[in-house]
């Protein structure tokens, strides 16, 4: 009997007996341990950072918050209705699209012509690689400065040169057709390189022995670049429209610095709208309401590109974001 | 391979073409670098009095401007931009690798409940936008509790304009890095680290000696895509904080752009030039020297995933 009640107690975990517990529990959850060890601080600082801000900014959108001072009112969906009444965000979130599309698709197809021609056996095309990216390391801030100083209206160089070729002068900031055209030239000229890239990187994925296969069915270069290059590259493509899509309709930095919106708002896309009322106007419910409805329609592109690409083909399992931007 | 040297041997219009289109549009899209190299040898008062053309030529080339780029002028600080702005990025360069490669030995080595959806989870939050968070980090920052003159929330400006603004963006887990470093790893098979074990290195000794070795390639990729981001970055030291000792380069050329100007205010581009040769010419520095690690992890990130 005493034997017993002995093994019993032995049995009831009680402070001071188990010396061992703690040790045997983290031999037995090691690798959970050690996980928590490492993720919780990198998780803390993330969601800091980034987990709770998006979240806050989420639901600023829900509230009245004009100027810092101000203490938010919760008004529920009056600053939705207003961006879809208001044409300011509607005619921003429109022109994102657009800009986006037309920025997307003339740096595509010149990146797929670079990349053709970069798959070629050229003397010298690691060079001209190199030199077609520079660009997209370059710092948004300092180039938009040098294109500004062409676009200068005193001393700029285009019309330096327009009127030494004895024509009138242009003043490129009053006028909204100049603004788009000189953001779609400084968003080509710094994407151009990394579309090439990747696609010469899809051009080197497919399978040679299609072309051999081709050239036996007497495939001509076009027929080849047809039949097996585009299907090809199929898979590739839908990550590259898609992921550049999504950088294209989110630009605002070279809206911000060759055009700053001007003139009177007319370049003005829906991020750049986002970025002013929250810094200079102060209208942070309405910033947070544009923020959701523009990520909205980023998570609606991304939804759509995972639906398709992985009922069509499982090689592009990705997430989905340029490798560009660090906090 | 002999097939194809035979190929360029030969004569062909295609690639007499390619040739020409490639040198032609390269030289165009070097073109705006070309002219802020020139344009940084210009004095301030020839470069005032000088109508701009194509390419400008200064009549007396100066060095004074790559020179002030190490020195405090009159104009600015641009040596203490320059610091604070390699001071940032040698941190924030540091501290994604650390957690690039601790996160990726997670999610690929570890075991444990509910690993793949967090992984999931992390990963789904990279489709949302980061400029939607650049207002509520700024509220965020200016209540962060017991800094500058806070109680709990509010009172002062929290941890706006200090050196915090640059710092507690380091042990924030870098996801894309993370998910680069779990595909490589991946890759790696088990038994090495089993193998490591039986001699006795310990997980330390097995992370920093055995694995990391082995990923550098993507590490590389990492840290140039991170290191580059934060270089060029304006964001954070334009929003976040005021004072010129904490200014970047980036950011104190938004400030003397028209953009941190009132309207119609006369821009200083002299200084402007060299300031923005100051963050390019570096930064093409390590393009050229690391330009492999580019090429492969973006075919990387981008096609086999």
């Amino acid at each position: 009997m005493v034997h017993d009640r002995n093994a019993v107690v032995r049995e009831v975990p009680e402070y001071g007996r188990h010396k061992g517990y703690w040790k045997r529990f983290m031999i037995r959850h090691r690798d959970a341990v050690m996980a928590a060890v490492i993720l919780m601080p990198m998780l803390a600082f993330w969601l800091l950072l980034s987990g709770f801000p998006t979240v806050f900014g989420f639901m600023l959108g829900f509230f009245r918050w004009v100027g810092l001072a101000d203490s938010p009112k919760f008004i529920g969906f009056d600053n939705f209705i207003r961006f879809f009444k208001d044409p300011i965000y509607t005619q921003s979130l429109w022109r994102s699209i657009w800009l986006g599309g037309l920025v997307t698709s003339i740096t595509l197809l010149a990146g797929f012509g670079a990349a053709l021609l970069m798959n070629l056996p050229l003397w010298g095309k690691g060079i001209y690689r190199s030199i077609w990216y520079i660009p997209a390391v370059t710092s948004t801030v300092a180039t938009t400065q040098i294109f500004n100083l062409f676009l200068d209206t005193n001393n700029g160089v285009i019309n330096n040169v327009l009127v030494s070729l004895g024509k009138e002068p242009i003043v490129w900031q009053y006028s909204v057709g100049w603004g788009i055209f000189w953001i779609v030239v400084y968003s080509a000229w710094k994407g151009v390189g990394g579309a090439a890239l990747l696609w010469l990187a899809g051009l080197q994925s497919v399978d040679h022995s299609l072309y051999e296969a081709a050239e036996i069915d007497g495939a001509g270069r076009f027929g080849k670049l047809w039949n097996v290059t585009l299907p090809g590259l199929k898979p590739i493509a839908t990550y590259v429209v898609i992921t550049s899509l999504i950088g294209a309709i989110q630009i605002y930095e070279q809206v911000l610095f060759i055009t700053n919106g001007g003139p009177y708002g007319q370049t003005e896309v829906l991020v750049f709208r986002i970025y002013r009322d929250g810094f200079w106007d102060f209208n942070l419910g309405m910033a947070g309401a544009s923020s959701l409805i523009m990520a909205i329609i980023v998570i609606v592109i991304t939804v759509f590109y995972y639906g398709w690409s992985t009922s069509s083909d499982r090689r592009t399992t990705i997430p989905l974001k340029p490798l560009r931007k660090e906090k | 391979m002999r097939s194809s040297n035979a190929r360029a041997r030969s004569f062909k219009p295609l690639h007499l073409f390619g040739h020409v289109v490639l040198l032609t549009v390269g030289i165009v899209l070097m073109y705006p670098l070309v002219f802020m190299f020139l344009a940084g040898f210009f004095t301030k008062q020839e470069f005032a009095s000088t109508v701009l053309g194509i390419f400008p030529i200064p009549e007396e080339p100066t060095l004074r401007n790559f020179i002030s780029l190490f020195q405090t002028t009159g104009d600015a600080d641009a040596l203490m931009y320059f610091r604070n702005s390699l001071f940032r990025t040698a941190y924030m360069t540091v501290a994604s690798v650390l957690t690039s490669f601790l996160g990726g030995y997670v999610f690929a080595r570890l075991r444990f409940k509910g690993r793949e959806q967090l992984f999931l989870l992390l990963l789904a939050t990279q489709m949302i936008p980061t400029t939607i968070a650049i207002i509520p980090t700024y509220l965020e920052f200016a209540r962060f509790p017991f800094m500058g003159g806070n109680n709990v929330f509010t009172g002062g400006t929290g941890i706006l304009d200090t050196w915090w603004v640059y710092l507690i963006g380091g042990p924030a887990i870098n996801i894309m890095g993370t998910f680069l470093v779990k595909q490589s790893l991946d890759k790696v098979p088990i038994e090495l680290d089993e193998a490591a074990k039986m001699d006795g290195a310990g997980t330390t000794r097995l992370l920093f000696q055995i694995l990391f070795p082995l990923q550098l390639p993507i590490i590389a990729f990492i840290a140039i895509t991170s290191g580059l981001g934060t270089w060029n970055d304006f964001i954070v030291p334009f929003f976040y904080t005021n004072s010129d000792t904490l200014q970047t380069l980036p950011s104190a050329i938004t400030r003397l752009s028209s953009v941190g100007n009132s309207p119609g205010a006369v821009v200083n581009y002299p200084l402007i030039i060299t300031l923005s040769l100051g963050v390019t010419l570096p930064a093409l520095l390590i393009f050229f020297f690391l330009q492999k690690y580019i090429v492969q992890g973006l075919a990387n990130t981008g096609i086999k995933g």
